[in-house]
């Protein structure tokens, strides 16, 4: 029996993994025809009703998940900036690395938001939840991060 | 007897509410761990904590399930100050050599 409400189960059950240009349309879409229902006219704007509550709480709570990632990452960075002793051979390394983590911080943070809006779009207009851009950036981010961090280390040892 | 005298329905909004504690707190600390190196820096993410934490204060049971998108908007823009001020703070603020000197009040 799926939990709804328990976090993101009930509402990343029906995640589309092939958002194609149907599934994407929610973020394109403008005004609301509210008279006509969405299975009376195939290329008429979907109506919209409002979710089940356990699916909106779900939604935000996935939001200040990724609101908390994105204020770790800030302060990752900066206690890198601040926190590291300096990498010999290598002065700006600790900003190298501890910058773009900032910076990622901040991206994420905005993404979390638009992400959030456009899943509450979705959980409207009963549609499967467009694909999420955050876990493919963060983790590329990281990856990105942890390759210059051991670029940074091995110069700073071989001077 | 097995009967559950709260509805299921109460569980995912307090489980939200304790989501926008955690975050409230989670800006606290990062304004706290940011005093220690730049008071100024410090003190505005202390200070921009407080309305994430009134969010969470005024947020009780079923009643106030979705927070409107203007709140949502406020966390995602102190996020952002966050980071700003944290970048101001890693490019050009007070940058100890070691940590021993940062606790040391260098």
């Amino acid at each position: 029996m799926t939990r709804a409400g328990d976090g993101h189960e009930s509402p990343h059950d029906r995640r589309s993994d092939d958002p194609g240009p149907a599934d994407t349309g929610p973020a394109d879409t403008g005004p609301l025809d509210d008279r006509r229902p969405a299975a009376s006219a195939p290329d008429a704007e979907p109506a919209e009703t409002e979710p089940d509550p356990r699916f909106t709480l779900a939604n935000e709570r996935t939001f200040l998940a990724w609101s908390r990632t994105a204020l770790a990452l800030v302060a990752a960075g900066l206690g890198i900036v601040q926190l590291l002793p300096p990498f010999p051979g290598v002065p700006a390394g600790r900003h190298v690395v501890g910058v773009p983590l900032i910076v990622l911080g901040a991206v994420m943070a905005v993404a979390a938001y638009v992400d959030m809006m456009r899943n509450q779009r979705a959980l409207r207009r009963n549609q499967p939840l467009p694909r999420s851009v955050l876990p493919r950036l963060l983790a590329a981010t990281i990856g990105g991060v942890a390759t210059v961090a051991a670029v940074v280390v091995l110069l700073s040892a071989t001077s | 007897m097995s009967a559950n005298p709260r509805p299921p329905v109460i569980d995912p909004a307090n489980r939200t509410r304790l989501a926008w504690t955690r975050t409230a707190v989670a800006f606290a600390a990062l304004g706290g761990a940011m005093l220690k190196l730049s008071p100024v820096a410090g003190l505005v993410v202390l200070v921009l904590s407080l309305p994430i934490w009134a969010v969470t204060s005024r947020r009780h049971g079923l009643g106030a399930a979705a927070a409107s998108p203007r709140r949502l908007r406020l966390v995602t823009a102190t996020v952002v100050v966050v980071a700003f001020a944290a970048l101001l703070v890693a490019i050009f603020g007070h940058s100890p050599d070691s940590l021993g000197q940062l606790l040391r009040g260098r």
